[in-house]
């Protein structure tokens, strides 16, 4: 067993690290505030080929594998969780939605300008009476022709309001259900019909959009279809299941963060004649937040490593998604804690890290989906299938 | 043991509950959003007497006791979290401590107008290099300690032997809450021996209220730097004996902690009203997710964990009517008052998925709100040192911090 | 053209801390970056480039046979072609004496190189030496501290910061002035006068990934061994004597100039 990472990830995290820091972290508290998407990054970074990062080098892509993007995802999430998320949308359901399962002509066409960062792309899924149950879609397909008609409406949609290219879930034979019934398009935004609705206030990651999208009888070309009709849903799964590694991946930048401001601040803050750090009870927080940040570290990268090496990683990739989310709540909450009054307020950091890290927990599969795949994953290995 | 309140506390409950509704629950939201003070709640709660809530009728008060003031708390908090603080920085921190270690004469000077709503207090304690160090603290005051007054001699000077020379208070005061719309200050400062407290009317030369800190959560709170220039002082505005200042500090957080804890059970409850409401009616595969055990499970635990709160916050509320009550009541009270505000609200917020998220939904505002507490007043570790030094006192053993 | 880049790493000065109260230095990070003046020099001769077929060759600044990253960096960000020297004789480090002539013979053997970029001065020592004394060997000019440079044709023409003693005399007070060399020269960059580039990322994976991306040169076939002996000796070390303490005089005014005034006539005699 080898746990080193190889010179290019190597020279790659240095070279994300030194963009995150001059780059993204400069706009994190602005872009919090005023509630703007950092365009001017993603631009940077597309120039860069990081929007590509874990695609083949032949469709635009870096070629850096699942262990690279990871490396994206925690330097980026340890400065601005926003700008992670929005990158994230992108690069692990946006684009490898297409990777994995376009075809050639879709992915010469719309892969690659995804990967090169001359578009950006967003996954669209999400309705008001499907979260988690989002088999229970009712955006409409109709065949007419050679094309489709897509109709309905999908909500708290990331990327979705700027996006260039989108992929769509929608419902092409209501009698089926996600077996049989639901497909991927991909939808280019200036096609007629699409509109963006509401934009949505939300606690936390206000740098990233979350909106509203209509489709509103757009016709889409069959060649447009993502993979085969009727199986849209299905191979999803597998696209979400990668995304689920690199939030993990995140979320172990945000934890990070948390770690090393609290030592920080616990080394220099002075009260009752000495620094925090001699105080035990912060010891004990700084050294349990460590551990969980060295275990999250290990699985996220062990997982990707499996993903690299062809491995089935389904059941890894959810446990990356459910403790990473929970380490990252409780690193920054109990940094919060260190912070003190330091750590409410608005002027610093603390909080809007405390803001942002509590949607981890609650998209791409809340934790409690999360826990219904690995325990289905375990006990589908001895013949019982576990139903939502 | 009667657990039951009496006749006269329900009947309270019930107008609490009604004001609230009418008065406080409508605008809760937009005033966090725009992150203004709740003036117009302040005003009408003066109406009915809340701002005086526990004082006696003499200055106007309600003449509540302490156990119907944190269920008037809790009621608040219901719906603002932000209210509730106000009022108790108001009531609990400032007007009791008046009524407690004040003169006749100050009294009767700040009581009715406090009572009355033309007056709100405001609490001047923490510095930037004195946070749960208290005793560090550095606002300085000269007014010297009156001298003892002499049998059969000739009378003390009035003004300590200042000769003609004025005492004034230097430094500069944090996170005072309520400081934008106060207009009276209770300030500690290091005086000639030991720690003193003064009442400074807002409008008082070399008194000037600085910047506001913008806040994870209490976004209607209003929470300032003050500073204080050669800002005049005299014995009337000496509060307390000299040199008592942490007592009376003390003191107020102590009976403070009780009604914060009982505001973290308001919140705590609304927020677990609104994620059952929201179960109950959010069909995901085929059922509400209420049929779900896993949310059974979290809105259990809950309950639990409020009911047991409930009832450590109501027992502490007697005892301050009591008159007794140690530190290392408050100090359980406060704890974990605060943690299962935090914990419940966080719990809530998660039943409710991507809704409990959104600033347009219930829930976020009190887990941002909720997560405050367990760091004004008095942060837990500090009241863990607190009940570590009680238990550990009985073996003879002191715990400094 | 042809453009030579000559790089060295230092220390990241963001993973030490000096602790003043007891006078020490932790290194808490061992890790290498660019020599912030060579990074201007790679981004000054990358501009250059840009838009032209002019090649860029990395050289390094020290001998390091075991590391290259600082070389792989050069090709990330769009280097043509870079060389590390390999072997070693004797006792390292060799100083820039004797790199100097280490790196004449490898430019000699590059053949018709037009421009030496390098930076002014290295951050962990101070010393500004190398591109002078590389200069000397090869008796090519040189201009020293560019903030800026541009090929025109067959010279380079370089902005040069004014030292303020010096403005009255060169250019009438100006802080800059232009300052032209006949090529091949050699041209040192200012630390901070320019920001390199990003890499592009799918170039630096290749570059990592590829064993045999930077070329490997023996040094003894560069230089004989005598070449390679340090130019200094260091025999010992010497320090000026301890100052005596000064004395503090306390007290009112008029005191105070008592003393002061008949120590004064003490010492002076």
């Amino acid at each position: 067993m080898d746990f080193a990472f190889s010179t290019e990830h190597r020279a790659l995290r240095r070279l994300i690290r030194e963009f995150a820091e001059n780059e993204v972290e400069p706009l994190a508290a602005e872009i919090d505030r005023e509630g703007r998407v950092p365009f001017e990054t993603l631009g940077k970074l597309g120039q860069i080929g990081l929007l590509g990062v874990c695609f083949p080098q032949e469709y635009g892509g870096m070629g850096a594998g699942e262990i690279g993007y990871c490396i994206l995802m925690e330097e980026l999430g340890r400065v601005c969780t926003s700008t992670a998320t929005t990158v994230g949308a992108h690069i692990g359901i946006g684009a490898m939605s297409i990777y994995l399962d376009g075809n050639e002509e879709q992915k010469r066409k719309y892969l690659t300008p995804l990967a090169r960062g001359e578009k950006i792309g967003a996954f669209v899924l999400t309705e008001a009476n499907a979260g988690s149950d989002a088999a229970a879609i009712r955006t409409r397909a109709v065949r007419e022709g050679d094309s489709y008609i897509l109709d309905g409406t999908k909500t708290f949609n990331t990327n979705g309001s700027f996006a260039d290219i989108v992929t769509v879930l929608a419902v092409t034979d209501p009698t089926l259900g996600a077996r049989g019934g639901i497909t991927a398009f991909i939808v280019e935004s200036d096609m007629p019909g699409f509109q963006v609705g509401t934009h949505e206030n939300k606690m936390g990651i206000r740098g990233s959009s979350t909106a509203e999208l209509i489709f509103e009888e757009v016709r889409v070309p069959q060649e447009n279809v993502l993979g085969n009709v009727g199986e849209g849903f299905v191979s999803f799964m597998k696209t979400l299941d990668l995304g689920r590694l690199t939030l993990g991946a995140a979320c172990l930048g945000g934890a990070q963060a948390a770690l090393d401001w609290s030592v920080r601040w616990a080394r220099t803050r002075r009260q009752f004649g000495e620094e925090l750090a001699h105080k035990q009870s912060v010891q004990w927080m700084i050294a349990d937040m460590a551990t969980q940040v060295e275990a999250l570290r290990s699985l996220v990268y062990r997982v990707a490593w499996m993903v690299d090496t062809g491995q089935p990683f389904t059941q890894m990739a959810a446990m990356c998604k459910l403790y990473g989310s929970e380490v990252a709540s409780r690193a920054i909450d109990v940094a919060l804690q260190i912070h003190g009054g330091l750590g409410l307020s608005r002027d610093f950091l603390i909080e809007r890290f405390f803001r942002d890290a509590r949607i981890a927990e609650i998209f791409e599969g809340t934790n409690e989906i999360q826990r219904i795949v690995i325990a289905n994953n375990i006990f589908r290995r001895h013949g019982v299938r576990i139903r939502p | 043991m009667d657990f039951t309140l009496s006749e006269e506390q329900e009947m309270f409950l019930a107008m609490f509950r009604d004001f609230s509704a009418k008065e406080v629950a409508p605008n809760a939201e937009e005033l966090d959003h725009a992150e203004q003070p709740p003036l117009g709640v302040l005003r009408k709660a003066a109406q009915q007497g809340f701002l005086g809530a526990t004082l006696p009728e003499q200055y106007f008060g309600a003449e509540l006791d302490y156990v119907s003031y944190c269920l008037l708390v809790e009621t608040l908090a219901q719906d603002s979290l932000s209210v509730a603080v106000t009022l108790v920085t108001h009531v609990s921190l400032v007007a009791m401590s008046i009524l407690a270690r004040g003169t006749d004469a100050q009294r009767e000077e700040w009581l009715p107008p406090m009572a009355a709503g033309e007056m709100m207090g405001a609490f001047a304690l923490t510095e930037p290099d004195a946070g749960s160090d208290v005793a560090a603290l550095q606002t300085r005051s000269t007014l010297p300690h009156p001298l003892p007054a002499r049998e059969g001699g000739l009378p003390s000077p009035p003004d300590g032997g200042l000769e003609g020379g004025a005492a004034a208070l230097n430094g500069v005061k944090t996170w005072v809450t309520n400081g934008e719309i106060a207009g009276l200050f209770l300030v500690f400062a290091q005086g000639p021996e030991g720690v003193d407290a003064f009442l400074v009317p807002a409008d008082a030369p070399g008194l000037s209220v600085g910047y506001r800190e913008p806040t994870l959560g209490l976004r209607s709170v209003t929470f300032n730097t003050v500073y204080l220039e050669g800002c005049r002082i005299s014995e009337a505005n000496r509060l307390g004996e000299p040199g008592t200042g942490l007592t009376i500090a003390q003191r107020a957080q102590d009976r403070t902690a009780v009604a914060l804890a009982a505001a973290g059970l308001g919140v705590a409850e609304a927020s677990i009203d609104a994620a059952a409401q929201f179960a109950a009616e959010r069909v995901q595969f085929g059922v509400p997710i209420a049929q779900k055990q896993a949310i059974q499970g979290y809105v259990a635990e809950a309950v639990t964990e409020l009911e047991a709160l409930r009832y450590l916050v109501y027992r502490a509320a007697w005892l301050v009517d009591q008159g007794q009550g140690a530190p290392f009541d408050f100090s359980v009270v406060k704890a974990h008052g605060a943690r299962v505000a935090y914990g419940v609200t966080n719990r809530m917020l998660q039943v409710l998925g991507g809704y409990g998220y959104m600033e347009d939904y219930p829930l976020a505002r009190r887990y941002r709100d909720a997560r405050v507490l367990s760091i004004i007043g008095g942060p837990t570790e500090l009241q863990q040192v607190r009940i570590a030094q009680k238990v550990f006192a009985e073996w003879d053993v002191e715990i400094v911090p | 053209m042809k453009i030579v880049v000559i790089l060295g790493r230092v220390l990241d000065p963001a993973g030490i801390v000096v602790n003043r109260r007891r006078g020490r230095i932790f290194v808490n990070r061992e890790e290498y970056v660019m020599q912030p003046a060579d990074a201007c020099a790679l981004e000054a001769a990358l501009q250059i480039k840009d838009g032209s077929d002019a090649e860029v060759i990395a050289l390094p600044r020290g001998l390091l046979p075991d590391d290259d990253d600082v070389l792989r960096q050069a090709l990330s960000v769009g280097a043509d072609r870079a060389v590390n020297f390999v072997g070693r004789i004797g006792n390292p480090p060799y100083g820039d004496g004797v790199m100097a002539r280490v790196l004449a013979a490898a430019i000699e053997r590059l053949g018709e190189t037009d421009l030496i970029l390098t930076g002014a001065t290295t951050l962990d020592t101070g010393q500004g030496q190398l591109g002078p004394r590389l200069a000397g060997v090869l008796g090519w000019p040189q201009v020293v501290d560019a903030w800026a440079v541009r090929v025109a044709g067959d010279h380079v023409e370089t902005v040069c910061h004014i030292p303020p003693p010096l403005r009255g005399g060169l250019g009438g007070g100006n802080p800059y002035t232009i300052l032209e060399v006949d090529l091949s020269a050699v041209v040192t960059v200012h630390p901070g006068a320019l920001k390199l580039r990003y890499p592009d990322g799918a170039r630096l994976i290749n570059v990592y990934r590829d064993e045999k991306a930077v070329e490997a040169w023996v040094v003894t076939d560069l230089v004989s061994e005598e070449a390679l002996q340090p130019l200094l000796e260091k025999r010992g070390r010497d320090f000026p004597p301890e100052r005596e303490r000064s004395v503090r005089l306390e007290g009112a005014p008029q005191e105070v100039v008592q003393v002061l005034a008949s120590e004064l006539r003490k010492r002076v005699g």
